[in-house]
């Protein structure tokens, strides 16, 4: 992943929300342990058949049951 | 029954047979209340008079033969988190200091139909976002009755806490990341995370989209078996309540453990996070007593932990940050600050890091799936550590020890947290025992012989001390 720094930077600015600077800090501390585990939910090579949960599909109309 | 206080069927069976009576129950446990919430701080709210009302009239409608069933007359308490038609509900935040629901949470209004005594609202950690309690919201942290200098662990921290301490006999927690089963293991109760839908959650302030489960808190897994017969069923006012069946989870509680195929998840506490010692013999303890009951016992193994707790992290906090986005733009300096700064590790996550963590969780369900194909449940801990210091100042514990609770909500399969021993120090040790989708049947039965056999809950936290 490219520089965590800029990103968390965008991303609170993204956000919207008025973060006071020493709870950014905490926050950007805490933000490189999170991305690390966010790289862990990937595979490399995983199937695209491999689809998110959960999952939705509409009740079948009445006459099908 | 105990020197003090019935467990639900005792209690139960004590209104029936005439021995025991609502009325002095109830008065039992706002006597309790009285004496012991004022440093323990299990509930934000108690309506005592409301409640002795309700249970004369539990006492006299049963004297009618007018009854409605195992919970009828018995005390029970509500987290801070669900609608109550009449009453504030806050979720210990400033920010919904005065939200007063219109009507019920479905599972309230299964409470008052089947005659419980409603005994007040209980503890949270704000906005139910565990981790450690904070100082900041409206109500102090409760306490563990075990050691008053623990957290009880969350976040129905005054449902697992009031119920340990004999406050209620019974309680309503919530649970999208380990928040029914890890303050069941710090306060050494029962906690039951159901099957996903198994219980509506409608007017359960939410957590999560995808996670969030109502479950019963209670002193044994007998009680939590009877306060899920009450709790289960379909909400057509929840997208994700089921239309299913539900099963009588009381009369086959005592039908044992033979044949019972049991996987033991041991490298979740051995070799992904290094668990005291007392954990491991704790947990290991369980299986060998229900293997001398005649199970059948098979160590299993699944992804490691971090793999489990890694999509956790990104999937919780990211729902949790989409449902308070708003108000954390426009009302942030109303939040407690571990909560609000909690909170915003969710808009930390781009979209497809969400994806990616929704597309592991598929892959884990597999695994697990696998597993309860030839087992009939998991065995496993129900706590990575011992309950830590309520002064420990850490703002994101959750993030650097493993979350165990985390696996059974990514999967949706149905967990119980029970007693499975204790620390040199007298706090109690928790185990999870995780059954197949809809079939918390098995679990309670497996959870309940277990209970049984190894003779841990006589022991009732030293109040007095």
């Amino acid at each position: 992943m490219g520089n965590r720094d800029a990103m968390f930077d965008a991303l609170i600015e993204a956000s919207g929300v008025p973060v006071s600077e020493d709870e950014k800090a905490d926050l950007r501390k805490t933000y490189f342990t999170l991305m690390d585990l966010a790289e862990r939910t990937r595979r490399p090579g995983r199937s695209w058949e491999v689809r998110t949960l959960p999952h939705f599909t509409p009740p079948a109309p009445d006459d099908d049951r | 029954m105990t020197a003090e206080l019935p467990t639900i069927a005792e209690a139960a069976r004590g209104y029936r047979d005439g021995t025991l009576s609502p009325v002095d129950v109830a008065a039992l446990c706002l006597e309790r209340i009285e004496r012991y919430d004022r440093k323990l701080c299990t509930y934000h709210r108690v309506f005592a008079d409301e409640a002795m009302a309700a249970a004369r009239t539990a006492e006299a409608a049963l004297g009618r033969g007018e009854d409605l069933g195992p919970l009828h007359g018995i005390p029970v308490a509500l987290k801070d988190v669900f609608y109550w038609k009449g009453r504030k509900t806050t979720s210990n935040s400033r920010v919904m200091l005065d939200f007063e629901a219109d009507e019920d949470a479905g599972v309230v209004t299964r409470l008052k139909e089947g005659g419980a005594i409603l005994l007040g609202q209980l503890n949270t950690y704000e906005f139910t976002f565990g981790g450690r309690p904070s100082t900041e919201p409206p109500f102090p942290p409760a306490l563990n009755p075990w050691n008053t200098g623990r957290i009880t662990g969350g976040s129905s921290s005054g449902s697992g806490a009031a119920v340990a301490a004999g406050l209620c006999l019974g309680a309503l927690g919530t649970d999208a990341g380990g928040s029914i089963r890890l303050p069941a293991a710090f306060c050494g109760i029962a906690g039951l995370k159901p099957t996903i839908g198994r219980v509506g959650a409608y007017g359960d302030m939410p957590l999560t989209y995808s996670f969030d489960c109502v479950g019963p808190m209670a002193w044994t897994s007998e009680d939590a078996a009877i306060m899920l017969q009450v709790l289960a069923g379909h909400d057509p006012r929840d997208p994700m309540s089921a239309d299913v069946p539900v099963p009588d989870y009381v009369s086959g509680l005592s039908d044992g453990v033979k044949g019972l195929r049991v996987g033991l998840i041991r490298h979740f506490y051995t070799d992904d996070f290094a668990s005291p010692p007392e954990i491991a013999t704790a947990i290991d303890g369980v299986a060998e007593t229900l293997a001398g009951l005649g199970a059948e016992i098979e160590e299993v193994s699944v992804s490691s932990l971090i793999d489990w707790h890694a999509a956790g992290r990104v999937l919780v906090p990211a729902e949790a940050f989409a449902i308070h986005e708003e108000r954390l733009q426009t009302r942030w300096d109303e939040y407690g600050r571990l909560a609000r700064n909690r909170l915003m590790l969710g808009s930390l996550f781009r979209a497809v890091d969400y994806i990616q963590a929704q597309r592991q969780r598929t892959e884990l369900l597999a695994e697990l799936e696998a597993v309860l194909a030839r087992c009939d449940i998991v065995v496993t801990t129900g706590m990575m550590t011992p309950a830590p210091p309520l002064d420990d100042t850490e703002p994101f514990p959750f993030i650097d020890v493993p979350t165990i609770g985390i696996p059974f909500n990514l999967t949706a399969h149905p967990c119980l947290a029970v007693r499975a021993g204790f620390f040199e120090d007298g706090t109690p040790i928790g185990a999870q025992i995780a059954g197949r989708h809809w079939d918390e049947a098995t679990v309670l039965r497996a959870a309940h012989a277990f209970e049984r056999a190894a003779g841990l809950l006589d022991r009732r936290p030293p109040l007095d001390g």
